[in-house]
């Protein structure tokens, strides 16, 4: 008889943690943190449209540090992001358009010749810099632990643009007109997987630290 | 010497100086800021949070609600998910990037990449023969046939066949020592108790999604 009873009771439990399990495609938001709850809201906005339409996207979220790549609102993979920088963040708030992937050197197979080795992830790039339409910059590169000579040369890239924007504020008064700009470092492994896998077009979706308040 | 020791000296010392200056986000946000306390009104932090909430569940509801395919291709798995659970994790075999010529066309060329993004099942096939195009030819050095009869060859595709668009099928394999590699035309290759897995569960109209 209590068998009888606990097995529907059993069932029913069942049944209702899978309809509680909702799945995490959004991160999780302070409800309380006003600009964290706005730079939800605008990412769920522009995520919304683009998840309406056959296709896949990346985020990058600079607040849980990570690279997702997604399709229809789903994550289907994602990697961590080991640091980050940016200049004139406030302004990168649309979904962006890359403009072109990475180069990757394509072996040629020639008729009736020797099988040709396909290419992998080992043949793309670690270091590369991707540019979008409307203006953002997104520099990727690997740590100074992993490979000395990319970050020296990251570094120096980033010394030179210092220099140049303070030679202008000195010798002009005022700042060059800069763009978006965001540096990544992640390991070279995942370097290499986001050279892999974006395409020319390919939407970006960026969630940010810090927005302004709301009006 | 001591000249060359000096401008050493102070060659480093600058480098560091521009360093710290960096980091002390003249020009560039740094990468944990702080956040800033502001002050608003229990109105908007409500209206603000349901919109959030509103929002999340749009987005829950594009998800496909019924299993759906995702190929990497860098790491060369197809999963079948639902929602965010995985059902079936396969090692498969996706496209090798490498290039063929086209004879007679200056700049035409084949790239052997499996296609990226969202595509859905167009067609299951039982028994799927494979009707060689003309690259698989021209990559043997053989003249392509006139009769589409020479060019049936069964047996290579395993026992089913789904089709998702521009010749492109996720099929089985004779070469099952090669899963895991960047090795096809752009199909996606499956070993033959996976491929009857993905046969069984995917429906017409499933989606995959290829990253």
């Amino acid at each position: 008889m209590y068998l009888l009873l606990a097995a529907p009771i059993f069932l029913l439990s069942f049944i209702v943690a899978g309809w509680a399990a909702e799945p995490d495609v959004v991160p999780r938001v302070d409800p309380n943190d006003a600009p964290a709850l706005q730079e939800a809201v605008r990412l769920l906005e522009e995520e919304i449209k683009l998840a309406a339409r056959p296709q896949t996207y990346i985020v990058i979220d600079l607040v849980d540090r990570a690279v997702l790549i997604k399709g229809r609102g789903a994550e289907l993979h994602r990697f961590p992001i080991e640091q980050w920088s940016a200049a004139q963040l406030a302004e990168a708030q649309a979904t962006f358009r890359l403009q072109k992937r990475p180069p990757v050197t394509r072996r040629k197979i020639e008729p009736a010749g020797a099988e040709q080795m396909p290419i992998s992830l080992d043949d793309m790039p670690t270091e590369f810099t991707l540019l979008f339409s409307p203006s953002l910059t997104v520099d990727v590169h690997p740590s100074a632990s992993e490979n000395f000579w990319y970050w020296l040369k990251f570094k120096s890239r980033g010394w030179w643009e210092w220099l140049k924007g303070w030679s202008a504020i000195l010798f002009t008064g005022h700042a060059p007109p800069s763009q978006p700009t965001i540096h990544l470092t992640v390991t070279s492994h995942h370097a290499q997987s986001l050279a892999w896998t974006v395409t020319e077009g390919m939407p970006f979706l960026l969630r940010r630290t810090s927005p302004s308040p709301p009006s | 010497m001591t000249r060359l020791t000096f401008a050493l000296l102070s060659s480093l010392i600058g480098l560091l100086l521009l360093t710290l200056a960096q980091s002390s986000a003249l020009l560039v946000t740094n990468e944990a800021p702080t956040p800033q306390p502001i002050a608003v009104d229990p109105a908007t932090l409500h209206a603000l949070h349901a919109r959030y909430k509103s929002l999340t569940k749009q987005l829950i509801q594009l998800m496909p609600g019924q299993p759906y395919i995702v190929v990497d291709t860098a790491r060369n798995h197809l999963y079948i998910k639902r929602r965010d659970r995985v059902m079936l994790d396969a090692l498969a075999s996706t496209g090798s990037g490498t290039i063929l010529d086209k004879p007679g066309e200056a700049k035409g060329q084949w790239i052997f990449d499996t296609p990226r993004g969202e595509f859905i099942v167009q067609s299951k096939l039982i028994n799927p023969v494979w009707v060689k195009p003309d690259w698989a030819f021209i990559e043997e050095g053989l003249a392509v046939p006139k009769s589409q009869a020479d060019r049936i060859e069964p047996g290579v595709l395993g026992e089913y066949a789904l089709g998702f668009g521009k010749g492109y099928f996720i099929h089985g394999t004779l070469y099952t020592r090669l899963l895991g590699k960047n090795v096809t035309h752009g199909c996606i290759r499956l070993n033959d108790e996976d491929l009857k897995s993905v046969y069984q569960l995917a429906k017409v109209g499933t989606p995959i999604m290829i990253f």
